[in-house]
């Protein structure tokens, strides 16, 4: 519990509304350039490796709650997978793999696994096997036509989409953890 | 200032409930969503109840368009990927070698009408709810004074960071950047616009901290505010009802 206030310091709170910008911010930018990315938790990962798991994982169930409320409501289902992506972004950064940019492209390889196989029941027993994005739909698709069920052709989706967008994701903070003043490395 | 909010004002008895009791009833329409085990009960509940509360908050007409719009992509989707891919022995029509089954069709519509009554049930909390108004009810049954910051915050400072995501994209064209063409040049132009704009907006964060606390905002103790939400025992009873009525319908759908 100590530990869970200690992050939560002024800082923190003014930290976190602006990572959530980064995160709505940098996805409307994604949908700007037509790329078939999501890039919609650079924010959360920023948090993770500047402060730690618990701010981390508030800023991700946060950011799900404003995109459900402002924007698209049935992002909310997926408010656990956005704390864990947080949370682990946070691990990673202990352990010090954000130092490295080859470490910190594994490190998003292996968020990107987890949170697909993470999401994809979500999508298989809430959404009926779809998410209701035509690119992401076009890949179920094509996974069902290969005769995979409903989970497995989410699953397969999911593989193919988040690690390579967790790998960007993480990589574009190792290149702003690089550029940031030494002032506001200093980690809580 | 530009603030990001999709709530409608109005004067209707539905804006004037206590926003937790707005809450209530979100949980319960989530609950009609999938708790009902039959699909046609989800389409009823959705006709008599859902939007009769819309009508009463004076929003139908913008609150069906919006409904649309959100179940639209989930409707193809569902009726395209389940119609074809579900299986079934009642084939409505071969294409190529697939067939679209009827069995297929009532899975679709299954999760379609699922999919709307939730969506719908989350819309009549949006449009008829001020978020800082829920804050401030949040507030006052012990929900830290920090986390309304972040809230109120957030919807301000969106508005302004596309503004600057807008002006950085075009900053960028101007000095060459290719941003549009093939994949790997959409790509590459990733970088030079999201690590400036991440990085400027980094800057000034120990600025507003120190702005904040010298308004004394982690001091402890009781807050007072300009706002007061009104709520009655009427209204906290039928809160648990609602509530409790939601649950029961997951619960029966579980059993």
């Amino acid at each position: 519990m100590d530990k869970f206030r200690s992050e939560f310091t002024t800082r923190t709170i003014v930290l976190i509304p602006i990572a959530i910008a980064i995160n709505v911010g940098v996805n409307w930018i994604v949908q700007q350039l037509a790329l078939p990315l999501y890039l919609d938790s650079i924010g959360t990962v920023l948090v993770g490796v500047m402060v730690g798991p618990w701010s981390a994982g508030l800023t991700g169930v946060l950011s799900v709650i404003v995109i459900s409320l402002f924007f698209w409501p049935p992002a909310v289902a997926w408010a656990g997978v956005a704390a864990i992506i947080g949370f682990m972004a946070a691990l990673f950064a202990n352990a010090g793999w954000m130092k490295s940019w080859w470490r910190a492209a594994l490190a998003g390889i292996i968020t990107g696994v987890v949170a697909a196989f993470l999401s994809a029941p979500i999508a298989a027993y809430v959404f009926g096997g779809v998410t209701g994005q035509a690119g992401t739909d076009a890949l179920v698709a094509s996974f069902r036509a290969a005769g995979l069920d409903a989970l497995g052709a989410n699953m397969g989706q999911g593989i193919v989409s988040d690690p390579i967008d967790k790998l960007i994701t993480f990589l574009i903070v190792w290149a702003i953890m690089l550029g940031l003043p030494e002032r506001l490395k200093t980690r809580a | 200032m530009a603030q990001l909010s999709l709530y409608r004002p109005g004067s209707s008895p539905l804006h004037k409930l206590n926003p937790l009791t707005k809450l209530a009833v979100m949980a319960c329409c989530l609950g009609a969503a999938f708790g009902f085990p039959n699909p046609y009960w989800v389409v009823g509940f959705y006709l008599l109840f859902t939007l009769s509360l819309a009508a009463w908050g004076g929003m139908l007409k913008p609150f069906l368009v919006q409904n649309a719009k959100l179940i639209l992509p989930f409707f193809l989707s569902l009726f395209i990927i389940q119609g074809f891919f579900y299986g079934g022995a009642t084939v409505l029509f071969p294409l190529g070698p697939f067939s679209y089954t009827l069995e297929g069709v009532e899975v679709a519509f299954g999760f379609t009408v699922r999919i709307l009554q939730a969506i719908a049930g989350m819309t009549l909390f949006i449009f008829s709810t001020r978020p800082d108004h829920l804050m401030l009810a949040l507030q006052k049954h012990g929900f830290p004074h920090q986390a309304m910051y972040l809230v109120v915050t957030t919807m301000q400072i969106i508005p302004q960071f596309q503004n600057k995501a807008l002006a950085i994209l075009e900053a960028q064209q101007a000095r060459g950047l290719e941003t549009q063409g093939n994949l790997i040049v959409r790509l590459k132009a990733l970088f030079p616009m999201v690590v400036p704009m991440i990085l400027g907006s980094l800057i000034d964060i120990d600025e507003r901290a120190i702005a904040l606390e010298s308004r004394a905002f982690s001091k402890p103790g009781p807050k007072t505010s300009l706002i007061e939400i009104p709520d009655s025992e009427t209204q906290k009873i039928l809160r648990w009802c609602l509530v409790a009525a939601g649950l029961l319908l997951v619960v029966w759908r579980a059993l």
